[in-house]
């Protein structure tokens, strides 16, 4: 008998976890998610709100974007793989923290520890110059005058070892070009010293370039899609000028993917998955968040492997280019 | 043109929704200034997905006036209870809080809210008239420009630390050594990390001020005698008595504005630099019988339009090229894209109408600020009336919350309560705690662009001197250096001539 009603409190024991985690389950989301953004304020945290508060509509409850800046976004990822598995927290998940600190060696984790929701949005990268230049006009010309004047360019990345960087100084090496990268804290500011001609180019995205069109001349965009070369109104690509960057899709682009713990529940990924599939079809979303110069991205998370894995394959097979470009200014100071 | 434009821009602001709202939005940006740790960018992050659901000009009336009341909002705290309620008005309390203690809360308050408003509105009429220009002029600043303006900005810390010069420096000197912990943006390497990617960033500057001065401020306060006492404080309706205080001051009063709209108009430069800036030159040029520190009346007026003024002078650099001139005019930025609007010279020249709706909204929001300001002042000062037994668990209970909020971070929490011991071991000492907000607010300034001028130059330090304007603050600074060291030297003169002839 005691043998029966061991069995029958095991029983019971068992269907009240399994019901109450059902419960849980079928109640998320109960509280408020929080969405971890590597950035500060600005354009990009401004598109992470619109989507959460789409999705947040679609979820019922809010869902705040919290700014975390710090270590090319490292910072913010840690956070937020130091909270608990519940779906509770969204890391947004930009390329620089979830790709390419990784590669290089500044973060151990790797894109395939985390479990996706969606792909969010893009943005593309130019290299930039100034309208009244008059020692070059093209991109070709300032490579020409680059290598006649080793060390003299001054150009700015924003901050430093992030995408951009990393392709500019590539693009660089491959034209044998040594120049000074200087990184800056805010994007903004390394604008507006390219145009008081304090820079001589800087990485401009398709934000920046619409604001003030008639001020850059766009020398080179950093990407084979077309859609890239059209935001900045055609201007050449790295296509039109064989510039071999060893890079396709997305990989000189900066994206977002939106990410969970992965050992967050199936369901409750799923549930989250549902929301932003259906904030991100959402026509006024996406309207906003091209105005803004961003462009949003319709891979679900089936696709993840497929087109993060590439993309971190080749930014792992691109090489030094920033290695290469601090031993060329060492050797010439 | 430009009245063609204006007209334009008065019909869009004339609607029921975007005056409402402009009024609310002050409401709200003098509650999140108020309270520590809160301020104007957690208000703007925290209303933003509400805005862009509405009409533009409605939406940019909300957050922009959000911005105006949250800048002035601080000064209420930092009058009330030496508490600054955002790093913007961590000046505001060196007279703002005696002149409350000398039973002129409702006054310091009505000044401030006066002087921000007339600020602002100074601020708004350069914002109008002068915008490309202005925005050319500041398009001209580059890394040797800031980092001389950083070196002039850390004079203030001579002028305002009161009795010591040594404990001022000492002070500063923390806050210059605060401000290099976190990952070099040169080198990307971290520096005092120890470790922990908590500290990646450094600390936050906002748990840093509610820590040195509102913890510190409260464990002062428990160690009274008066805890369950109900202060006996006389609560005046300031109203256009207020005005009046202030225009007497407008020299000072045009000064302090038009050093916030410069400051402004610089991106990244900010409205603490240019807060404590216009305070030490008021203190400078004052008359001693003017009592700068014991609850000046010129003291409050300088700093709080000061800063409310470098609101009207952020959004130049905003608006005109697009380029955001702190971390809530970036949040703005945003705001404005998202609704459709493209900032920068296209919008002058394609949307004028727009343009000239926003500077409605950023002048109403000031003429907002002065009603709705002097209108709720007495509620505000209801505070002193609260028994401190209540008070000072309340007053933690709301830095902590408003800490927590910056990044939900335990850790945020934890600097604040550490920054508390370090300001109340300060005041035990006697060390002044504002030079350690200017050090850690113009270390990186200083640094950074010290670091990034020798990058772009080609001929190393002379960048400083071949650009014309760098080359006039690398004058001016060796100018203030001789003048402050023939002041020291004038005064010991004078000491020793009074000793000698007392001998």
């Amino acid at each position: 008998m005691k043998f029966f009603r061991k069995i029958r409190t095991g029983l019971a024991t068992v269907a009240i976890v399994t019901i109450g985690a059902n419960a849980a389950l079928a109640d998320f989301p109960e509280r408020t998610i929080e969405i971890i953004h590597p950035w500060g304020p600005g354009k990009a945290m401004a598109v992470s709100q619109l989507i959460a508060q789409a999705m947040g509509d679609e979820l019922g409850v809010d869902m705040p974007v919290i700014s975390t800046p710090g270590a090319a976004g490292t910072k913010a990822q840690i956070t937020a793989m130091a909270r608990p598995a519940d779906g509770y927290t969204i890391f947004d998940g930009y390329v620089a923290p979830l790709v390419l600190q990784p590669v290089l060696g500044n973060a151990d984790w790797n894109y395939s520890d985390f479990k996706p929701l969606q792909a969010a949005v893009s943005n593309a990268f130019s290299i930039g110059g100034r309208i009244g230049e008059t020692r070059w006009s093209n991109f070709e010309e300032m490579m020409a005058y680059g290598q006649a004047h080793p060390g003299k360019l001054r150009y700015s990345s924003g901050s430093r070892n992030n995408l951009p960087h990393m392709v500019i100084a590539k693009a660089l090496q491959s034209y044998n070009v040594v120049a000074q990268n200087i990184p800056y804290s805010q994007d903004g500011n390394a604008i507006k010293d390219l145009k008081s001609g304090v820079l001589d180019f800087a990485f401009v995205n398709v934000g920046n370039y619409i604001q003030d069109k008639s001020a850059f001349n766009i020398l080179l965009v950093l990407s084979e899609l077309d859609g890239a070369k059209a935001s900045y109104d055609g201007a050449p690509n790295i296509i039109d000028l064989s510039v071999d960057l060893g890079l396709s899709g997305l990989a000189p682009m900066g994206w977002t993917w939106w990410i969970v713990n992965a050992d967050t529940p199936d369901d409750v990924a799923d549930k989250l998955r549902d929301a932003m599939a259906a904030a991100m079809a959402r026509p006024d979303v996406r309207a906003a968040i091209e105005a803004v110069g961003f462009v949003p991205l319709d891979w679900n998370h089936s696709e993840y492997n497929d087109i993060v894995g590439p993309v971190a394959a080749q930014l792992g097979a691109m090489g030094n280019a920033l290695k290469w470009e601090v031993e060329e200014l060492g050797k010439l100071n | 043109m430009l009245l063609e434009s204006l007209t334009a821009g008065f019909d869009l602001f004339f609607t029921p929704l975007a005056i409402g709202l402009t009024f609310i939005g002050i409401l709200i940006g003098l509650l999140v200034g108020a309270l520590p740790g809160l301020g104007p960018l957690m208000g703007i992050i925290l209303l933003l997905p509400v805005a862009i659901s509405l009409p533009p000009i409605a939406a940019m009336g909300f957050l922009i006036a959000i911005f105006v009341g949250g800048s002035c909002g601080g000064s209420i705290s930092a009058i009330l209870l030496r508490i600054p309620g955002t790093p913007l008005a961590a000046a505001t309390l060196f007279d703002g809080y005696p002149m409350a203690q000398n039973g002129r809360a409702s006054d310091a308050i009505g000044i401030a809210i006066t002087s921000s408003a007339i600020g602002g509105l100074i601020g708004g009429i350069v914002l109008i008239i002068g915008s490309p220009i202005l925005a050319r002029f500041a398009s001209g600043f580059a890394p040797p420009e800031y980092a001389m303006l950083a070196i002039t900005g850390l004079f203030a810390i001579a002028i305002i630390s009161g009795g010591s010069l040594f404990k001022g420096l000492t002070s500063g000197c923390l806050g210059l050594l605060l401000a290099t912990i976190g990952t070099d943006e040169f080198s990307t390497g971290y520096r005092f990390t120890f470790d922990s990617y908590h500290m990646l960033n450094g600390f936050h500057i906002v748990a840093v001020v509610v820590g040195l001065f509102a913890v510190s401020e409260m464990a002062l306060q428990i160690m009274g005698r008066d805890l369950l006492k109900i202060p006996d404080v006389k609560v005046a309706r300031p109203g256009f008595r207020s005005i009046f205080l202030t225009l007497r001051h407008w020299k000072n009063l045009l000064r302090s504005s038009s050093i916030g709209v410069f400051f402004g108009a610089l991106p990244g430069a900010g409205g603490v630099i240019s807060s404590f800036t216009s305070y030490a030159i008021a203190k400078a040029w004052s008359k001693p019988e003017e009592k700068y520190g014991e609850g000046a009346e010129g003291g409050v007026v300088s700093v709080e339009s000061a800063n409310n003024a470098t609101v009207g002078g952020t959004l130049v650099p905003t608006l005109a090229l697009g380029i955001p001139g702190d971390a809530s005019s970036a949040m703005l930025l945003g705001a404005l894209l998202i609704l459709g609007f493209i900032p920068g010279p296209i919008l002058f020249e394609q949307q004028p109408e727009i343009v000239s709706g926003l500077f409605m909204v950023y002048m109403a929001s000031n003429v907002f600020l002065l009603i709705a300001g002097l209108l709720v002042t007495p509620l505000f000062v209801y505070v002193l009336r609260i028994p401190k037994f209540y008070l000072i668990p309340i007053v933690l209970l709301l830095c902590s919350i408003g800490t927590f909020a910056l990044q939900a971070s335990v850790f945020d929490l934890m600097v604040m309560l550490g920054f508390g011991l370090v300001g109340i071991l300060f005041r035990a000492t006697n060390y002044p705690l504002s030079p350690i907000v200017i050090g850690l607010i113009l270390g990186p300034v200083l640094e950074n662009n010290l670091r990034r001028a020798l990058l772009i130059s080609q001929d190393g330090y002379w960048i400083f001197v071949e650009r014309p304007v760098s080359a006039v603050l690398v004058t001016i600074n060796i100018a203030l250096v001789i003048g402050g060291i023939w002041y020291a030297l004038q005064k010991m003169h004078i000491k020793r001539t009074g000793n000698d002839s007392g001998a």
